[in-house]
């Protein structure tokens, strides 16, 4: 059982409220007292970067003009071809 | 920073960097995540996305705040996507084993003193009190104006404080650990 170290003033918020040193040391002590299981692992890092994609901001930007090259595509072959839409459209009679 | 007193670059030394700095970044994280295991995986993820940006890295702070802000950014993001999957169905939210954790937390009165406030507030006091680093230092790595930093403090202590004092007048060890340590 890690015990915090308590002055022998009484502070301001009770008997066994630590004052902001305590409190401070108490942290950097069991902040100190952490240490990794495994440790630092370089090789993991390298492993990592290796298995990793592309950054993320390289793969929105080439989806995001891979699904602009594919819209013109389509606009102009659908154009060409006279698709749908993309097509003369037909006049009714009645309106002349 | 090196023996010298010269500060190591990321772009050419980035493995010394990795050796100086890895404790303090799994501190640091760890403080935020509050979880050993997430500490590590997060520690290594923060290093391999600094070595993505290590030739865009500026030196108007010190590779270490750097890091530090890689590394809490991430922890906090962990946090939110840990906190979005529990209010998933349960069917696709499968809970970490917490056991090992929550035995070692019940023995470290500063952890669960920590546990008690939000990953902002965990951030600003690892920051403060084990780095050592000024508001407007961990302003830069935090992202926030310095007056925030000092709020956020001042309220991580008071909430801290009064963690800590109930749970020393309530603890059932008070009276021997304590006596020891007036002992010293």
């Amino acid at each position: 059982m890690k015990v915090p170290y308590v002055d022998d003033k009484p502070t301001p918020g009770g008997f066994g409220t630590p004052s902001d040193d305590d409190l401070g040391r108490m942290i950097r002590h069991s902040v100190e007292s952490w240490q990794p299981q495994r440790g630092p692992d370089w090789p993991g890092v390298l492993i990592r970067l290796a298995n990793s994609g592309p950054p993320a901001w390289l793969l929105y930007t080439a989806a995001s003009a891979a699904l602009v090259v594919i819209l013109l595509v389509a606009f102009l072959v659908g154009s060409a071809l006279q698709i749908g839409a993309l097509g003369p459209q037909p006049v009714p009679s009645h309106l002349h | 920073m090196t023996e010298e007193g010269r500060e190591l670059d990321p772009a050419t030394e980035f493995r010394q960097l990795y050796d100086q700095q890895y404790l303090s970044i799994y501190r640091s994280i760890r403080a935020v995540v509050l979880d050993p295991a997430a500490a590590e995986d997060l520690t290594q993820e923060t290093f391999v996305r600094a070595y993505r940006a290590r030739h865009r890295y500026t030196p108007t702070a010190p590779p270490g705040a750097w890091l530090r802000r890689i590394g809490i950014n991430l922890a906090i993001s962990y946090l939110r996507r840990q906190k979005l999957a529990r209010v998933l169905p349960a069917r696709l939210y499968i809970a970490p084993d917490r056991r090992e954790y929550d035995r070692a937390e019940a023995r470290d009165v500063v952890t669960k003193a920590l546990a008690t406030l939000s990953p902002k507030l965990r951030a600003a006091v690892v920051l403060h009190y084990y780095d050592g680093l000024t508001r407007e230092e961990i302003a830069s790595v935090l992202g926030v104006p310095a007056g925030t930093v000092a709020s956020r403090i001042a309220k991580a202590v008071a909430i801290m404080r009064k963690s800590i004092g109930s749970d020393q007048d309530l603890g059932p060890e008070r009276s021997t650990s304590e006596g020891a340590l007036r002992g010293r």
